[in-house]
């Protein structure tokens, strides 16, 4: 059985009858069991997905009406409810959580047959980058599992680049689909903000989080956003897509589109590989007809901060929620007065949440908030405008995705800044709401390269035709596992 | 610059016990220093945008019921209240 199939592939091959829903999610199954020990990609498997393949292979066979997916094998990180599931954010908060409704994104993907495999490892309550922070332990990167596969959604990518799925649902606040993407050598997609509901996505930074795929195409990127786009009652901030279709149209191209280079996200620092690769992927795009050049984004130098300060400060009210009475570790409430039960449940959270929950608390205070909160508020709307006015002259915007190379497990755990630094590409999308993707492009010394484009908001087709058109233009090795 | 008193202090607002000064005190007031760098964006005189959402751009202010009895997957209620340790 080949596992290493696209999403599109698959279901062809399924329509066809060259392979059954059955087969193909025993085959994964069993790929799991003899790998996921290595990688950790998986905080939990499910156990009915053959029974689930089972009954989609009998709708197929008695001429039923079967959804888009038919039986795909899809991972989702947990911190997306599934009904009657185990949702734990990977944290110990909610080691025992089963969530009693389903996200809507699950809901849409259910409608359409698909099959969710398992939930994905990620940093706790997606805070982090790298997996490390997940209570239950890092993921390991399927190119060299020394290395990190990046993060927050770390299990998506790992599970997506090492064929343990066929795609994956990430969650992406400041590059935690995109930043594991790059790290891992597959696509991965941050939505104009509003395209996918949040609805069942336990919440972190309402404001600029939003759910993405990641996948091992640009085309299964469309593919998966053409299920799960669009209105919900649920989430008051979804925007009306048409019901657009992503794949229509995906091979247009970029002839004589014009591409802005952002400076601020090539600078000092950035690692020689990253740069070449880059440089690259700019002369190839400008081979097949774009035009580009370079554009300054000056508030990017101050974006990681400006991020940093909102997203805690917005972490620090959702957390709040986490006191064991709604939600959380239990234990009894007998012989303790009310702060003090609280304070108990709240050491479930891990070292990264809780850094943030205090952080959280600090910027937005009184006294504080000026310094901080308001001001980041002010890098963001200043940011929104320089972002605005660069959509104006250019259709797109390129720039790596992450400046550096993945980097060992350890490496940098210690280090809060170092880390922060690591955001400095990504973060821009998220505080612009604009879409962005990384597009697997190059491979240094083993270590997979990712190419970041953004277009303007609700111009997200016209970003996947460039993405699809520069996924074109390279070949690159087998992840070596 | 940020003391490591005011961090300890809001913490223990956050109801956030801090045994760890290392893992938390030294490394939240490494994160607090980086965001200095706000100082120098120069954005003063910027206005913060808000997005509007007129109140008829919501949904109705109905109750939706749930299909299932939720209060009855927490650990400690009694009828439909919610079970709390004792405040002081």
């Amino acid at each position: 059985m080949n596992l290493k199939i696209s999403a599109l592939s698959y279901v062809q091959e399924v329509q066809n009858g060259n392979i059954s829903a059955e087969d193909f999610t025993a085959a994964t199954l069993e790929h799991i069991h003899n790998i996921d020990e290595k990688l950790h990609a998986f905080l939990s498997v499910n156990d009915n997905a053959i029974n689930q393949a089972r009954d989609i292979d009998k709708k197929i066979k008695s001429g039923k009406k079967v959804g888009a997916c038919f039986g795909m094998p899809i991972s989702i990180k947990d911190n997306m409810c599934i009904k009657d599931s185990k949702t734990t954010c990977a944290s110990k908060m909610l080691e025992n959580f089963v969530a009693p409704y389903d996200a809507t994104v699950i809901s849409k993907l259910k409608e359409q047959d698909a099959i969710f495999i398992g939930k994905a490892n990620m940093d706790e309550f997606a805070m982090g980058l790298t997996t490390e922070f997940s209570a239950y332990g890092p993921s390991k990167n399927p190119w060299n599992v020394d290395y990190t596969p990046g993060g927050s959604s770390g299990g998506s990518a790992v599970s997506v680049s090492a064929f343990e799925c066929v795609a994956s649902l990430g969650s992406d606040t400041g590059g935690s689909v995109r930043n594991p993407a790059s790290f891992c050598s597959t696509v991965g997609y941050k939505p104009t903000y509003g395209l996918i509901s949040r609805y069942g996505l336990i919440s972190y930074a309402n404001s600029i989080e939003q759910i993405g795929p990641v996948t091992r195409t640009v085309k299964d990127t469309a593919f998966l956003l053409n299920m799960i786009t669009g209105l919900d009652p649920n989430d008051n901030t979804t925007v009306d897509n048409k019901n657009e279709d992503y794949l229509l149209g995906i091979d247009s191209g970029v002839e004589g589109k014009k591409i802005g280079i952002i400076k601020e996200m090539m600078a000092e620092g950035t690692d020689p590989a990253v740069v070449s690769a880059t440089n690259d992927a700019i002369s190839k795009l400008e081979g097949l007809g774009a035009i580009c050049e370079e554009v300054s984004l000056d508030m990017v130098k101050y974006s990681v901060a400006a991020y940093y300060t909102i997203t805690a400060t917005e972490a620090g009210s959702n957390l709040a929620r986490y006191d064991n009475l709604r939600y959380g570790y239990d234990f009894s409430l007998e012989g303790y007065e009310f702060n003090s039960y609280i304070q108990k449940a709240r050491k479930n959270f891990g070292p990264e949440v809780t850094r943030r929950m205090i952080i959280g608390g600090f910027v937005p205070s009184a006294g504080h908030a000026g310094k901080y909160f308001l001001k980041a508020l002010k890098v963001k709307s200043k940011l929104t405008k320089e972002i605005n006015d660069a959509f104006k002259k250019y259709d797109l915007l390129i720039a790596p995705t992450v400046p550096i190379l993945p980097f060992k497990l350890g490496e940098k755990i210690d280090d809060p800044v170092a880390l922060f630094l690591v955001d400095i590409n990504t973060v821009t999308a998220n505080l612009t709401g604009k879409p962005a993707i990384s597009v697997p492009f190059a491979v240094s010394n083993g270590l997979p390269i990712g190419i970041q484009l953004l277009a303007d908001s609700n111009n997200d087709k016209i970003l996947l035709q460039a993405a699809n058109a520069l996924e074109q233009t390279v070949k690159l090795p087998e992840v070596p596992i | 610059m940020v003391t490591e008193e005011e961090i300890e202090k809001v913490a223990k607002l956050m109801k956030i016990e801090v045994d760890d000064h290392k893992e938390y005190v030294d490394k939240v007031h490494a994160m607090i220093d980086y965001f200095d760098i706000l100082d120098s964006a120069g954005v003063e005189d910027e206005e913060i945008f808000m997005q509007e959402i007129p109140i008829t751009a919501l949904r109705e202010d109905k109750h939706i019921p749930f299909d299932e009895k939720l209060i009855e997957k927490l650990n400690h209620y009694k009828g439909t209240y919610v079970r709390a340790p004792k405040m002081s």
